[in-house]
């Protein structure tokens, strides 16, 4: 019984524990680039809009924690002529597990791991009838770092964030060089459509800039940027989507 | 904790962008944009005998960077011709680039002034289908484009309608294309076994041999209703792209004979790109071959070669048709 009841104890300690964690959702705009030679040569530009939440999880007596985002990024694009349209829409989930090192520098927290991206995806050329759009999806095993610093100005409170996703592994889908998406899908014929990456030839990465200004002992206030830089060259064919933006968000301290 | 963060960095280092060079947007840019999207995309330049680099000579020298729009749009389209090809289109705004001698340049075999004797006013219309049962109780359907669906109920239907005939005439004379799903959808219901009928495969890479094995297309039976009798499938040079690739489908089937001309072709699928200025070009990307792996680009041969006459269109008869109705009656 005096176990069971050590046990029990242990483990409330330990949901309490790990019930810390802050809850972000940001709303950004910015501009966006896409490159698909699968669809054409030609670089296509425009503005998109981007929803984020993360949720990071602390847990004060392990030196891990984790962070889940959730990144839902939707675009017009048009090429240089103006005559031509892309709509892009991406989903990226990212699960970082990252070990906390002591902090250093009077506060600055740094943590550094490896997060799974999953991104799933779409190109829409509104233009063209035979080959009009491009699927995308890729499992990505991205290391990552954070730095977390916290300040005050006249009183007031606010805590900095950067982060950091590179490269490294994964596996990404792709039609072959020429093959069409009817080949693929209604005849089955499978030609080096799963492909391994790495960073030379997935060379994407991602990074968060973001100032929180706690504007009561639960709530903050959230300015961003996001850079997502995620491109790739496998089967002879050539892809990017460059998205810059400047969110606005809340975040919630749990 | 330094050596991890070294590690972030040298990965930070090794991050390279992934660019595509653009051409200009002037004259002299997108013609070398729209002749390298054909070098690097285009699947028959060899089955054809082109060499691309010679043509790219030629018109080089036709085009200047002050020339207008409309001579740019000239000299490309003449480029285009080359290929010798009706998959091979340029889009702009005020006109389309063509190649259309294949058919243009031949006797169309396909009257609707005729059809309209046989079909009448109260023809029945199921999907893309226009059928109905003639005076010698023979089946007639029209398929006028595969890119009109045709659904799973539609063809029930329809084989339901005709099925005490003798036979069907399927025509699908001046049928240009549209999707392949809907010529696999129909030709499944006149096999009753897995039929191999052709090949397919696709470029891998920039060079003109750069092309995956040729992977077996099969025809699976329609679970549905299936047409047992005989069919006779009406061709002429306006059956193109998918409708071409139906006639190489309906070759197979042990039950049907091919009457009329011989069809346009176009058996290589099509992709589109876009120049810098804009416009779109669309061309060939991946060949499909017959089950004895021959090319039918350039169309394919009926089992009977059928021509309409003055006499018979004097008469209010369509010579095809009628030479079919001979072949199911007897």
């Amino acid at each position: 019984m005096k176990i069971l009841n050590s046990i029990l104890f242990v483990l409330c300690f330990a949901a309490t524990a790990a019930n810390a964690q802050n809850k972000s959702h940001m709303i950004g705009i910015g501009p966006t680039k896409v490159l698909d030679t699968y669809l054409t040569p030609e670089n296509f530009s425009g503005t998109g809009l981007t929803y984020l939440y993360i949720k990071e999880q602390y847990d004060s007596t392990r030196h891990w924690s984790n962070t889940i985002e959730h990144e839902v990024d939707l675009s017009n694009t048009h090429d240089r002529s103006d005559n031509i349209n892309d709509l892009e829409i991406t989903y990226n989930l990212y699960w970082a597990r990252y070990y906390n090192f002591r902090p250093v520098f009077n506060g600055l927290k740094l943590q550094a791991g490896v997060a799974a991206n999953l991104c799933t995806g779409a190109i829409y050329n509104m233009t063209s009838s035979n080959n009009p759009a491009q699927a995308r999806a890729a499992l990505n095993i991205m290391p990552s770092a954070t730095a977390t610093y916290g300040f005050r100005i006249s009183n007031q409170r606010f805590t900095a964030r950067y982060e950091l996703n590179l490269p490294l592994l994964g596996v990404m889908f792709s039609p072959n060089y020429g093959q069409s998406y009817y080949e693929i899908f209604s005849r089955g014929n499978y030609d080096h459509n799963i492909v391994p990456t790495t960073f030379i030839s997935a060379p994407t990465f991602r990074q968060l800039a973001s100032v929180d200004w706690h504007c009561s002992k639960k709530w903050a206030l959230r300015l961003a940027y996001l850079g997502n830089y995620q491109q790739a060259q496998v089967n002879n064919l050539k892809q990017h989507t460059y998205t810059h933006r400047i969110l606005l968000g809340i975040t919630r301290n749990l | 904790m330094s050596k991890l963060f070294y590690l972030l960095f040298a990965l930070l280092l090794c991050t390279s962008c992934v660019k595509e060079d653009e051409q200009p947007d002037t004259p002299t840019g997108n013609f070398e944009a729209l002749w390298q999207i054909i070098d690097e995309h285009y699947c028959f330049f060899d089955y054809k005998d082109i060499d691309w680099n010679h043509i790219y000579n030629i018109y080089k020298v036709r085009v200047s960077d002050n020339m207008s729009r409309e001579q740019l749009f000239e000299v490309l389209t003449d480029m285009l011709s080359e290929l010798r090809d009706g998959h091979v289109n340029l889009y702009t705004a005020f006109d389309n680039g063509r190649y259309w001698s294949w058919y243009e340049d031949y006797p169309t075999n396909f009257s609707d002034t005729l059809q309209r004797r046989y079909l009448g006013t109260d023809y029945r219309i199921a999907g893309g289908l226009r059928y109905r049962i003639l005076d010698d109780n023979i089946g007639y359907v029209y398929y006028g484009s595969f890119s009109s669906g045709v659904g799973e109920g539609n063809l029930d239907e329809v084989i339901q309608y005709l099925m005490f005939c003798q036979g069907m005439i399927l025509d699908i004379r001046s049928n240009g294309g549209g999707d392949l799903t809907n010529a696999e959808k129909l030709a499944a219901r006149f096999c009753n076994e897995k039929t191999l009928v052709g090949y397919m495969q696709h470029k891998t890479g920039k060079g003109h041999n750069d092309f995956s094995a040729q992977e077996p297309q099969y025809i699976e039976p329609s679970s549905n209703l299936r047409w047992q009798k005989k069919v006779v499938l009406l061709t002429n040079r306006g059956v193109f792209s998918a409708a071409n690739e139906f006639t190489t489908y309906m070759k197979c089937m042990p039950q049907c004979t091919v009457v009329g001309d011989h069809t346009g072709g176009g058996s290589g699928l099509p992709f589109t790109a876009s120049l810098p200025n804009g416009w779109t070009v669309r061309f060939s990307a991946c060949p499909t071959y017959d089950r004895d792996h021959n090319q039918t680009e350039f169309g394919i041969e009926p089992d009977y070669n059928v021509s309409l006459t003055d006499e018979d269109f004097a008469k209010g008869k369509d010579t095809i048709i009628e030479f079919a109705r001979n072949i199911l009656v007897n």
